[in-house]
């Protein structure tokens, strides 16, 4: 039931600025404003504090830290009003009393390590994806969630949380799509995935994403987003993982693939091929989310989405020759219909206001631990399928939660 | 000479052999119309052209002896009535006026809409006004998203611009009073545009068709087997994904079938929704127990310029309106005061059996 008041209020916000007045969650500002901690100030770090500073009756950034001071400069100068405190070490900054929540945008071979650190600190996290950088880590990180039931775990899914992502989720739970069996999603880029690096000294730091040691390359860092949708929305994880993809467009140095392609078998209520793409040498077809059922198709973008109903269900106007209604807004010429009126927000907003209430309320975010692993452990077996060369099965270990 | 006269017999052999071709046309030709007039009915083929126009779907359905009208000539009928007429086109002629000092020279499909819009004003005591543009945007229901609902001042000030008096035509120049009136045809337009492709079908000699445009169709005809055109009044609950079963089935013949609604497009606030219908009286979204309005009349641009308008009336003062109507009639849906949602229906709706 809370669920779907969420929803709800989420739904309204989405209507468009028009209905800001109306926030739903200002209610419960007067509860607390919650102070934050951000490890890690890369381009996601900076994001999300630009975010919190959007809301500033609910987080107030007090303190930052990272290991690289030109970032912790760029950092400091987003402060508003007090200067925040900084740190290179993060086990300094989870020692001051005064940070209620821990916002962790590190890369990924250290979010583990720092994850653990803030629990034991006692502090609620925030956790970008992917949860952890091994299944040992995720399931290892489940168990101390476990035994911390009163501090907040949420992990930086943050897509799923907009209202479009909960209306589809929604869809599928009514049998609107009929019998899915069909996923179809793609993240590409033209371009070389990398940041701009001012001293060659600090490439692997910065970008990170190129090297295996720190990193799960395009499939970690991209395709866990629509990967961990399909786990929620379906309540579902992979069976069967297979994969293939290389280094076949920026011949750099970098070790993860620039190009890559991860086949998932789901089984369950609804059995399922998941085609999940990613490369750096097309952009064509960019953010690309299709959900195909017997009924209709989910098209969907980060922030609109598309329903497209089956010709066969459009027989049942065959009885008439025509219908007269109220005028129906389509979206583009192929007769699809929006799935909600108005675009949405960015996922980190939504996200960031049901971290806040879930804080407040102690109650458990909707991307939780259970579901970070679940997404963390799809991703690895994807990743040893790639690099592996060999499929990859889902093991009874893994069923967290 | 010889050669002179090879030539001349050359010519006659052509004048000859072009006379015969001539003679062949022409028997040709009347086979031609023999084979049409024999033909039965039963020969006719339908054709269905789906397209997309004015932000939605269209579609014309007609029956012929063969593909006379194409998606080309009703796409490009359409097209031109955007470049006159639409709010989302901004080198349109309707967005010229809306941002002119005085009035712009109007072409003939904006002249026949807004005449049609004046008379529709005068006859509903203002409860259509195409002057409520500036309303529909302050509102959110405009091309340009505002930040907040109007409060109770701005909605004063903007109704300064509105109303029947702010506007008028001298031949070909539509005038307005104030720099900051502007007009919004959508509620109009549609159904405008349904005649059109009507009138081009009728152009090329067909009579049964029936052509639809967001919801608005306009019918002339039958099947040939006799059957009348079917059509479906939608369900109420402006679920697109998973459409209901239609709400009724009429079979209104020769005319036209336009339906005004609040429960597509709205929005909420407070858990109230908030219509897309404005009162140009009052300058607030309409508030009554109006859901839907579906109204025959002989042509859809008369049915979609009263289609809105009973839906500012309300119940009561729809059904005197048309208590004694034969040219016009409306099918209802509405909210009783208990909640429940029920319907009813006035003498001139054509084309409707009770459940």
């Amino acid at each position: 039931m809370e669920r779907r008041n969420f929803v709800k209020s989420a739904g309204l916000l989405a209507g468009g600025a028009l209905l800001t007045n109306l926030d739903a969650f200002a209610a419960k500002a007067d509860a607390g404003v919650i102070k934050i901690g951000v490890i890690g100030c890369g381009d996601r770090g900076k994001g999300i504090m630009q975010l919190l500073n959007q809301l500033p009756d609910k987080f107030k950034i007090t303190a930052v830290c990272d290991v690289l001071d030109f970032r912790l400069t760029e950092a400091r100068s987003l402060s508003k009003g007090e200067p925040y405190r900084s740190y290179t070490d993060h086990r300094q900054l989870l020692d001051d009393k005064n940070i209620d929540a821990v916002v962790v945008a590190v890369p990924l071979n250290m979010h583990y390590a720092v994850a653990i650190d803030v629990l034991k600190a006692g502090k609620h996290l925030y956790l970008e994806k992917t949860m952890t950088y091994n299944i040992p880590q995720a399931l290892e990180l489940v168990k101390l969630a476990k035994e911390r039931p009163r501090q907040v775990v949420q992990i930086g899914h943050q897509y799923r949380y907009s209202p479009l992502y909960y209306r589809v989720k929604e869809m599928i739970a009514k049998g609107y799509l009929g019998d899915i069996s069909q996923i179809d999603c793609r993240w590409d880029r033209n371009g070389n995935w990398r940041r701009p690096v001012p001293d060659p000294s600090l490439e692997r730091q910065i970008n990170w994403r190129m090297y295996k040691e720190y990193s799960g390359g395009l499939v970690a860092e991209l395709l866990s987003h629509q990967i961990d949708f399909i786990n929620w929305a379906f309540d579902t994880h992979p069976q069967e993982v297979f994969a293939t993809g290389g280094i076949d467009v920026f011949n750099d140095g970098r070790e993860t693939f620039d190009n890559v392609q991860v086949l998932l078998r789901y089984e369950g209520k609804h059995s399922m091929v998941g085609n999940f793409g990613a490369t750096c040498g097309n952009a064509h077809d960019g953010y690309l989310f299709k959900i195909k059922g017997t009924l209709g198709t989910v098209s969907l973008l980060t922030d609109e989405g598309i329903f497209y109903p089956e010709k066969k269900l459009l027989n049942n106007k065959e009885l008439v020759d025509g219908v007269t209604g109220a005028t129906r807004i389509v979206w583009n010429k192929e007769g699809g219909s929006p799935i909600l009126p108005e675009r949405t927000k960015d996922g980190t907003w939504y996200a960031f206001n049901e971290f806040y209430k879930s804080v407040q309320s102690q109650s458990l975010p909707d991307s939780n631990v259970i579901t970070g692993a679940r997404t963390a452990i799809s991703v690895h077996l994807a990743n040893a399928a790639l690099y592996g060369k060999k499929p990859m099965l889902w093991t009874e270990e893994y069923n967290v939660g | 000479m010889r050669n002179n006269l090879k030539e001349a017999v050359t010519i006659n052999k052509w004048k000859l052999s072009r006379w015969m071709f001539l003679s062949f046309l022409f028997l040709l030709a009347l086979t031609g119309i023999n084979s049409t007039m024999i033909r039965s009915r039963s020969d006719l083929r339908k054709f269905i052209i789906n397209g997309y126009s004015q932000g939605t779907t269209y579609q014309v359905t007609y029956y012929a002896a063969d593909s006379i009208v194409s998606q080309k000539q009703t796409d490009s009928l359409l097209a031109s009535l955007d470049r006159s007429v639409s709010l989302y086109l901004p080198t349109s002629l309707i967005c010229k006026f809306n941002n002119s000092a005085r009035g712009i020279t109007i072409d003939k499909p904006f002249l026949v809409l807004v005449k049609k819009a004046m008379e529709v004003n005068r006859n509903t005591n203002g409860c259509v006004d195409i002057t409520v543009k500036p309303l529909v945007d302050a509102w959110g229901f405009g091309v340009k998203k505002p930040d907040s609902f109007p409060d109770a001042a701005r909605v004063k000030s903007i109704l300064k611009n509105v109303g029947p008096d702010k506007i008028w035509l001298q031949g070909h120049f539509l005038h307005k009073r104030y720099p900051q009136v502007q007009i919004d045809l959508n509620g109009i337009a549609q159904g405008y545009a349904a005649d059109l492709l009507g009138n081009l079908l009728e152009s090329r000699h067909i009579y049964n068709y029936m052509t639809e445009i967001g919801g608005e169709l306009r019918i002339r005809g039958h099947k040939p087997n006799g059957d009348p055109f079917k059509v479906g009044i939608e369900a109420v609950d402006g679920n697109d994904i998973m459409p209901s079963p239609l709400r009724k089935t009429i079979t209104p013949g020769d005319g036209a079938v336009t339906t005004s609604g609040n429960y597509r497009k709205h929005l909420e606030a407070g858990g109230k929704q908030i219509s897309h219908i404005m009162d140009p009286k009052t300058g607030y979204p309409i508030q009554n127990e109006m859901i839907s309005v579906t109204v025959w009349a002989k042509d859809a641009i008369t049915a979609d310029g009263y289609d809105n308008g009973f839906m500012t009336m309300g119940l009561k003062q729809t059904l005197l309106f048309l208590a004694r109507r034969t040219d016009m009639g409306a099918y209802i849906i509405y909210k009783k005061t208990d909640g429940a949602i029920t319907d009813t229906v006035t003498n001139g709706f054509k084309g409707y059996q009770p459940n």
